[in-house]
């Protein structure tokens, strides 16, 4: 004990030899206030959050209190601007999940893939040179995304919008059908000879390859054959919002699977598991909640997103027929707020003003529900890594 | 399963790994080739003598005397062109009705579209709009124009089920054998001695005003614009971030409070950006009133909260990337916890903030959503030092928007809508090196 | 660490320099324009024309939208508001109760005319034959003497003051079909029709170009005269708002006035307006 206060006092010796008691005390004090301050300015955050939610909701209540719940969330009918305004917002919910749908249905695996890639497959030295492509993918900024939908790609569809799709649609097919035929011959082999027969193997093989091939032309056939009316539509906003999702989506997932970690993926190996199996059987169910939560991020980032849906999108206040039609224009919450603002009577603070408000209020729960779940996800991975 | 199979199933499931890294590259590529090229036509172009005449005129740049000779040239070449307008305009004045009838609308819709390729005959006749008083200033678009006076587009609806078909007939054919008919081989031939196109760098463009709504001059207002903005928002988001960073690397415990700190900073960061347009409207404009309409303050106190939530993290991970022994060196020659982290940590994870900021400050650059509401105009000069305070800007983004939305001449400027995505993409894409630049010095630091 | 401070400190000098630069030219009086997005080119030619007389005045233009043109002189934010209905009486009282006594000046007569693809040999329709496609009892256009062929609907966004015209000129408190397509602008309608054979819209007159055909409307030709005439039945006066009549001799006098000399009247007529000294014509 006397010996630990000695070396205790030797270590202070400098600072005793500086400062008397009462400036220590002061010094205490001094950095009491600090902390204080310190709390108080990284709050600030928080109190823009909390900012932010009263705002939007103070003005979003008027419209609820006056038109009620029922009209905005169950009709269709969105004419703001008659005598007898109809403020059915169903529609503009329904395009704004339709056009996050196709943006997921096209970033979540490529994405993931691209993540799983990264993480396993890449050596380093290429790994260096793909990230300050996602960077750069993640840095445009969105208006130019949005330029490039309206004046590049919307023409594009609508000229040649049959053989764009068909050309997507084989680059998606053919690499699932090779998988498919390699697959479904191995199983058949197995189930009909039990000797490893090359000849048979190849024979099946290849009926199979040439029955694939034949499926996709005719798929290519059909695809290449649509027309499409209008290149401003949910197709468009899709495939744009996707590009724009995957930087997100990629470099979660890449930390939820690196952090994965090492010993899982050597013990798989171990077991004689090839790469694609263990990535596939242990280490993406041990990163799910991680990349669960990129695909959450990567919905968020879809939703919220402004200038390329207001540009790309549409804007036609339906749902499309079927709704799943993505050839159909739609329209989404953010580019109504962006768009009818500037006409909505500020000055009395009408119907018409306070349900843009009413929607962002519906846009900010979206968005922080999801977030809570992508946080729970992520702590959860943490946890379990 | 064979084992082949197994194999065969792994090298295909690295490939299609490797596919979407192409893929994701590839879109990259289509995405900023046309941006890249055509934004570079928006300064580098073949001008003509009508744009080194503008910007003389507008300007006052220029060799005045080799300009005017040029002109002088020019005219001379167009002459003929003029003689035979002449020519054809006194003859239709005394010809017959049934000659009237015929050609007096087709004539008048020829002048235009001459008056559109050579600009008007007459120069001192100053036309209020800039736009209507010269002729094609860039050589490609004066190709198009030179196409119209040449081709007459017409359509074909003889078939009454379908949808009419478009016919370009020679206007030579239509005015054959009448004096007008030597008028479009001459032009054909000598275009380029009327127009004199030549190789030009018009650097300017960057610091240039606009004249007419975009038909000519440059985008300064609005790179300034942008400019002050994001900066604007940097110096207000710098200091909440850094210290917030600071408060949750070296202070903060596992509480409660952290954590909901935390998650308010995530949420934060996904609230979507028009929401926060919607907020700086309601709450900096007309709540707390930091000037009485759009500003740049306004917009940028909007940009920093929307940036904030970046600065935090990215600041957070420098500062707990500061290697232990640091601190602790630190702590042990008796300095107190604040002074360390002002004299060793910051200094030492400083590189990592500089990145952090040059991130943000790119993001802050190429939003629009939320400067709709709170600061972007269309119109504007550029503003001095002391009036962001109370009054709005163009800004690159929402010009980009706003040219090639609702412009009255969508087609005839894309050259500057383009130049202006270009020059976005350029700072943006220029920061992002930057910081990745001084990313990998760190690295190599750290290792060496 | 010494080269990132060098680094951070030449980029901080050549921020001041940059923002400096521009400083010393730039002082004197503002105008701050704020409004419809159809108005909008008006005021725009006009400001960059009356800036180019007069350097020490910036004139700033927003395209808003006529309500938020119209929510700026209320609450005193804007010095003109461009608008391109007339102000709603709630509005108009709110003004009041603030104090603010709205001036309206009609700066130009705007035509909106409807146009087709210029391959379309349909050239004229009625004006119920125009709502009887816009509420979606015509599909098709051979059902008005057109090929068979289905007609795509554009319409402007519900937020312009053009469809709020266009809704109470020619659709008479029907519905417009929810089939229709809505386009954010004017320019965006003209790019739609022109790159779409079976496509209708409709733009204000200064948006017609050689690439669209605009219909005949009850076989009248919307241009200069019928417009102005009041023959053609789809038109409509465009205002500038002020907060009281500006100061006699002050730029802002002088710039709302502008659309009466000639050089104004020349820039309207150029942007594809009608000055409105001709209506009486």
């Amino acid at each position: 004990m006397a010996e630990h206060e000695n070396i205790k006092q030797t270590a202070n010796i400098g600072s005793r030899l500086l400062m008397g008691a009462r400036e220590r005390r002061l010094r205490l004090i001094g950095s009491r206030i600090g902390h204080t301050v310190l709390i108080a300015i990284a709050s600030s955050s928080l109190v823009a959050l909390l900012f932010i939610f009263y705002f939007i909701i103070r003005d979003a209540v008027p419209f609820f209190r006056a038109e009620g719940f029922r009209e905005f969330f169950l009709s269709t009918g969105w004419y703001p601007s008659r005598e007898n305004p109809e403020f059915g917002a169903l529609a503009i919910f329904l395009g704004s999940a339709l056009v996050t749908l196709g943006a997921v249905a096209f970033s979540v695996p490529v994405g993931v893939m691209a993540s799983l890639c990264l993480s396993d497959i890449l050596p380093f030295s290429i790994r260096q040179v793909v990230k300050p492509v996602i960077e750069m993918l993640a840095a445009i900024p969105s208006v130019v995304y949005g330029f490039f939908a309206l004046i590049v790609f919307a023409p594009a569809l609508q000229q040649k919008g049959g053989s764009i799709l068909a050309a997507g649609a084989m680059i998606v097919l053919v690499p699932l059908a090779a998988i498919a035929v390699i697959v479904a011959g191995d199983l058949i082999c197995n189930y009909i000879a039990k000797k490893n027969d090359r000849a048979v193997r190849a024979a099946v093989t290849a009926g199979l390859a040439l029955s694939a091939v034949f499926i996709l032309y005719r798929i290519y056939g059909v695809i290449d054959g649509l027309r499409i009316e209008s290149g401003t539509n949910a197709l468009n906003a899709s495939v744009i919002l996707g590009i724009m999702a995957l930087p997100t989506i990629v470099s979660v997932s890449e930390d939820a699977l690196n952090s994965a970690g090492r010993e899982l993926r050597e013990g798989s190996y171990a077991l004689g598991a090839t790469r694609a199996e263990t990535l596939v059987k242990v280490v993406m169910p041990a990163a799910k909640s991680g990349i669960v939560a990129a695909v959450i991020l990567g919905v968020m980032r879809a939703i919220g997103e402004t200038m390329v849906v207001w540009m790309a999108s549409g804007n036609a206040a339906r749902i499309p027929s079927p709704w799943f039609n993505l050839l159909e224009p739609v329209r989404t919450l953010t580019a109504t707020i962006a768009g009818d603002m500037g006409e909505a009577d500020h000055v009395t603070g009408s119907a018409r003003y306070h349900v843009l408000f009413a929607m962002a209020a519906s846009l900010l729960a979206i968005a922080f529900i999801s977030n809570l779940i992508s946080e729970i996800m992520v702590r959860k991975s943490r946890k379990g890594a | 399963m064979e084992i082949g199979t197994r194999k065969i199933l792994d090298r295909s499931f690295s490939s299609v790994g490797m596919f979407a890294i192409v893929l994701m590259a590839v879109s990259l590529v289509i995405l900023l080739q046309p941006v890249i090229i055509r934004g570079f036509g928006a300064f580098a172009f073949r001008g003509t003598v009508e744009f080194r005449e503008m910007m003389l005129d507008r300007f006052g740049r220029g060799d005045e005397n080799g300009i005017r000779k040029e002109t002088a040239e020019a005219e001379l070449a167009r002459r003929p062109v003029y003689e035979l307008v002449e020519v054809f305009e006194s003859e239709l004045m005394d010809a017959d009705p049934d000659f009237k009838t015929k050609y007096r609308s087709e004539f008048r819709d020829l002048k235009v579209r001459l008056e559109e390729l050579l600009g008007p005959r007459v120069r001192d006749s100053d036309k209020a709009l800039p736009r209507k008083c010269y002729g094609q200033t860039r050589w490609d678009r004066a190709g198009k124009k030179l196409h119209d006076v040449l081709y007459i587009e017409s359509y074909d609806y003889s078939d009454p089920s379908k949808m009419g078909t478009r016919i370009f007939s020679p206007r030579a054919d239509y005015f054959k054998g009448t004096s007008l008919e030597p008028l479009f081989d001459i032009l054909e031939r000598d275009i380029e001695g009327m127009m004199k196109p030549r190789p030009t760098l018009y650097w300017r463009f960057f610091f240039d005003e606009s004249i007419d709504s975009h038909f000519f001059g440059g985008i300064w207002p609005e790179m300034l614009g942008t400019f002050y903005l994001s900066l604007g928002a940097m110096l207000f988001a710098i200091p909440f971030g850094i210290i917030t960073a600071i408060y949750l690397a070296e202070y903060s415990g596992t509480g409660r409070f952290v954590s909901l700190l935390r998650t308010c900073i995530s949420s934060l960061a996904g609230v979507p950006s028009i929401v926060f347009g919607l907020f700086g409207l309601a709450f900096f404009i007309n709540t707390v009133h930091v000037s009485d309409s759009k500003s740049v303050l306004a917009g940028s106190l909007t940009l920093a909260l929307l940036i904030l939530p970046t600065i935090i993290r990215a600041s957070e991970e420098a500062i707990i990337a500061v290697p232990r022994g640091y601190k602790e060196a630190s702590m042990s020659v008796g300095a107190s916890k604040w002074h360390t982290i002002i004299a060793v940590i910051l200094p030492a994870a400083m590189p990592g903030i500089l990145t952090s900021m040059i991130i943000s400050l790119g993001r802050a650059a190429g939003e629009t959503a939320p400067i709709i509401f709170t600061a972007a105009v269309s119109v504007g000069k550029p503003l001095g030092l002391l009036q962001v305070f109370n009054q709005p800007t163009p800004a690159l983004p929402w010009n980009i928007y706003n040219l090639a939305t609702e412009h009255e001449a969508v087609d005839e400027i894309r050259h500057i809508q383009y130049g202006m995505v270009f020059t976005l993409v350029l700072m943006v894409l220029m920061l992002n090196l930057a910081a990745i630049l001084i990313r990998a010095r760190i690295t190599k630091r750290l290792r060496g | 660490m010494r080269s990132f401070i060098k680094f951070t400190a030449i980029i901080a000098a050549l921020a001041m320099w940059a923002a400096l630069m521009p400083g010393v030219a730039a002082a004197g009086e503002t105008i701050v324009i704020d409004g419809s997005t159809t108005v909008g080119p008006i005021a725009k030619a006009m400001a960059e024309y009356y800036m180019s007389l007069h350097n020490d005045v910036n004139i700033t233009v927003s395209e808003s939208g006529s309500g938020n043109g119209a929510k700026s002189i209320v609450n005193g934010t804007c010095d003109i508001a461009d608008m391109s209905r007339f102000m709603k009486p709630s509005e108009f009282s709110a003004a009041v109760e603030k104090g603010r006594m709205p001036v309206a000046h009609v700066v130009a007569v705007d035509g909106i005319a409807m146009i087709v693809h210029p391959s379309n040999p349909v050239k004229g329709l009625t004006v119920e034959q125009v709502r009887g496609i816009y509420t979606g009892s015509i599909n098709n256009w051979k059902e008005i003497g057109g090929p068979d062929v289905a007609i795509v609907r554009i319409t402007r966004d519900t937020n312009s003051g053009t469809y709020e015209t266009f809704e109470s000129l020619v659709m008479n408190k029907e519905k417009i079909h929810d089939s229709a397509e809505y386009v954010g602008s004017n320019g965006a309608i003209r790019q739609r029709v022109q790159s779409t054979p079976a496509a209708i819209g409709y733009v204000g007159l200064g948006f017609v170009d050689r690439s669209v055909n605009a219909l005949e409307i009850d076989g009248i030709v919307p241009d200069r005269n019928t417009v102005s005439s009041g023959k053609y039945p789809i038109a409509r006066p465009l205002f500038m708002f002020t907060n009281g009549y500006p100061e006699l001799g002050s730029h802002l006098h002088a710039f709302i006035t502008l659309y009466l000399t000639p050089r104004g009247q020349e820039i309207i007529e150029e942007i594809g307006f009608i000055p409105v000294t001709n209506y009486q014509k």
